[in-house]
């Protein structure tokens, strides 16, 4: 389902990722783990082509890309988009387009990018808003929704585009504590429906009970993984015992 | 000083001072007695486009000659003191006298009952007449009565200009220079020119492609302007007028700039008709008369703005998308643009495009070159109001919408155009605004448009103050109501509950 080979990445002289590998299979919930800065976002933003990786290689669900630079020909750009209809992304500030209503945040996507009926994506959007319990809010503006209300339209709007992976870059570390549950009720939901995802969090609680795998990243590599079992009661490398302690992890 | 009476006594008669701008009866002193005092007359006079009557020596330009220039120097010889031109422009003349910029106007000033209301004026030293000026094969334009439903050009404020509109029938255009109508003559933009004939004789004579056509006619005097109260200057004038024309001193220099001619045998029969001292007139009294006049002008300034204003966001939208998303020469392109049109003066690029390009074939009617030179001119601060707008637009929304799969075209058409509006609207609004009172400019290609009426009546009646209280007024009932709209454009478009 996810096949990631040797991803590296810089940001101007200072490399981020050092030949990252990873694979997933459909319906695996994996959780992204470890200090601030150790590339775990930039795994992420990757493979959405966010960032573009300066080498290796990323498929999602038969798409590959490789890295080294943006795409330029007209086929580089279509195989790009390909990669992103597969891969929804929420992000930690949510992101949603102010101008647009709850409803119309959902349903541009599927309108514009998949050239849907603006009845059909309406249709779906209510659906979808009803999923995350907000189907009274469709008509609301984001700036009159709270944070918590407003990462589940943001996760709606990932959904209507029908992605076969769900990319969540810290989706509850804007929110006040009381508001992060309502987010996490509804990532729980989709774990269970079997939906392919992959969490960077530092809700250790969550990674705890919900991932079928958890990756420990540190300074750009995946320093170990496994269930969440072996990881948080059994750890193998001192830098995760290290990191674990510093971290409330119940 | 400590008390604050004293100190608002003392303001006041400052402020006061400061209102009676030094004219007042109270201050007048002898000017001959200060010109001699000082040595230097001071005449005023416009060396722009002049010739023969004051021009930079085109050989020596920083050297004035001309025949007028040399009659003020032999008219200061006479009264002992050294002569010095001071530029103004021309139909500003009386105006820049009344305000004591110089001594007197000795610049082709007509003997006309006009100006004699408002001005004392000499005995005259020239006689000029008016002269048709055609393109070497226009043919049957020979008399004033020709020039019905003919495209006409004049200098402002000009007898030619008064005879043609006290004529009718003619499409007046009024330039501000005279080089300008015969090149917009010989452009075929206009049919023929009517001009004093020592303008013609200098300007148009040796051109092959322009000729006299019919013979000059309504012939008249040019005579120095002096302050009505300045009586003994006047008469020292005269009395040197009359030496110089006795020992043929006038003579000689009309002869050296090929202006003598025989009609000014006819100065000597000189009689001044009598001013009858007409009441000055209030405007604002009479303002069924004079507001239509203005509103047609306004009409003018109102669908120049507003065209003009479409071709500047259009045209904006395209040059900033060109400069932040195209490939690198036109985003050159674009950068280069904005900085050559707002690094340069708008009044220019005017003259660039109704004068310029005619030469590579592009002939643009006035209107048509107005909307193009403003509608350019601000499609270059459109650019940039709207690079602000795109720049304000947070990255994450950008990126949201990438993650979505939108290309970038549907991500700039449908998430930050839309609220980059927003934000552009208040700069885009305060644009067109000054759109409104910039577009007085394409007066210099000889547009009517309000403030240039508001000129033309003011010179006129004299009631700039009456005139120019109704112009400001039309000018603020068009652009307020611009102002509401964009407040109400803005809250519809507000989507934030804060």
């Amino acid at each position: 389902m996810i096949l990631v080979e040797n991803l590296v990445k810089s940001y101007h002289s200072t490399r981020v990722l050092h030949g990252v590998d990873h694979a997933q299979k459909s319906g695996e919930a994996v959780v992204l783990i470890g200090p601030s800065g150790c590339g775990k976002s930039t795994f992420l933003r990757c493979l959405n082509q966010l960032e573009i990786a300066d080498a290796g290689r990323i498929s999602i669900g038969g798409v590959t890309i490789l890295g080294g630079r943006p795409p330029r020909t007209t086929a580089e750009k279509e195989q790009q988009r390909q990669l992103r209809l597969r891969a929804g992304m929420v992000f930690q500030s949510f992101n949603l387009f102010p101008h647009l209503t709850v409803l119309d945040n959902v349903a541009t996507g599927p309108r514009i990018v998949k050239g849907m009926t603006a009845k059909d994506a309406e249709a779906r959007a209510r659906e979808l808003l009803a999923k995350v319990g907000l189907e009274n809010k469709a008509d609301a503006y984001p700036g009159q929704l709270s944070g918590g209300q407003q990462q589940r339209v943001a996760i709606a709007r990932a959904l209507a585009m029908e992605p076969e992976v769900m990319l969540f870059d810290e989706p509850t570390s804007a929110l006040d504590p009381e508001l992060r549950e309502e987010v996490l009720r509804v990532m729980r939901g989709l774990v269970e429906e079997g939906m392919t995802m992959i969490v960077v969090t530092h809700e250790m609680q969550f990674a705890r009970e919900v991932a079928d795998r958890v990756l420990f990243f540190d300074a750009g590599r995946i320093a170990e993984q496994g269930t969440p079992d072996q990881v948080f009661s059994n750890p193998q490398q001192e830098r995760t015992r290290e990191f674990l302690r510093r971290v409330p992890t119940r | 000083m400590s008390n604050p009476w004293r100190w608002a006594r003392a303001a006041s008669l400052v402020f006061g001072l400061l209102l009676t701008s030094g004219r007042c009866p109270v201050f007048a002193t002898d000017t001959l007695a200060d010109v001699q005092k000082r040595g230097v007359l001071l005449w005023g006079a416009d060396a722009e486009g002049g010739a023969p009557y004051v021009f930079p020596d085109p050989q020596k330009p920083e050297q004035l000659i001309g025949f007028e220039y040399e009659l003020a120097q032999a008219l200061a010889v006479k009264l002992g003191v050294n002569a010095r031109m001071v530029q103004n422009e021309w139909d500003q003349l009386i105006p820049g006298l009344e305000r004591g910029n110089f001594d007197i106007i000795l610049n082709g000033l007509e003997l006309t009952a006009e100006n004699r209301q408002r001005i004392a004026m000499s005995q005259p030293y020239f006689v000029y007449a008016q002269q048709i000026v055609t393109r070497s094969e226009t043919a049957g334009l020979v008399r004033l009565g020709d020039l019905r439903g003919r495209a006409v050009g004049v200098l402002s404020s000009t007898v030619a200009q008064r005879l043609l509109e006290r004529m009718g029938g003619s499409d007046l255009r009024i330039y501000p220079g005279n080089v300008e109508s015969l090149r917009d003559l010989k452009a075929k933009r206009i049919d023929a020119v009517l001009m004093d004939l020592p303008i013609a004789t200098h300007y148009a004579r040796p051109d092959p492609s322009l000729r006299f056509s019919g013979a000059p006619f309504a012939p008249g005097y040019y005579g120095i302007g002096v302050r009505k109260e300045d009586v003994t200057l006047l008469a020292a004038i005269n009395q040197a007028l009359l030496e110089l024309g006795q020992n043929e001193t006038l003579e000689r220099i009309y002869r050296k700039y090929g202006v003598w001619d025989e009609r000014q045998e006819g100065l000597k029969d000189y009689r001044p008709e009598t001013v009858v001292q007409r009441k000055p007139i209030s405007t604002l009294r009479e303002w069924p008369k004079y507001l239509p006049l203005l509103l047609r002008g306004a009409v003018v300034t109102v669908e120049l703005s507003v065209l003009a204003m479409v071709l500047a966001v259009i045209a904006g939208l395209v040059i900033v998308l060109m400069r932040l998303y195209a490939i690198a020469p036109l985003r050159w392109l674009a950068r280069a643009y904005v900085e050559i049109i707002r690094g340069t003066p708008l009044l220019i690029q005017l003259f660039l495009i109704y004068y310029g390009l005619p030469e590579i074939g592009i002939r643009l009617n006035p209107f048509l070159a107005g909307i193009v030179g403003l509608g350019l001119n601000y499609a270059a601060s459109e650019s940039e109001n709207y690079r602000a707008g795109i720049q304000s637009i947070p990255r994450g929304q950008t990126e949201a919408a990438q993650a979505l799969g939108m290309s970038r075209w549907q991500t700039l058409r449908h998430i930050v155009l839309p609220q980059a509006l927003r934000v552009v609207i208040p700069p885009v609004t305060n644009d067109f605004i000054a759109m409104f009172k910039d577009s007085s400019i394409v007066s210099v290609i000889t547009m009517v448009e309000l403030t240039k009426v508001y000129g033309m009546l003011a010179m006129s009646t004299y009631d700039y103050i009456g005139l120019g209280l109704m112009t400001a007024a039309i000018y603020f009932a068009l652009s307020y109501p611009a102002s509401v709209f964009a407040d109400h454009l803005e809250r519809k478009l507000n989507y934030d509950p804060r």
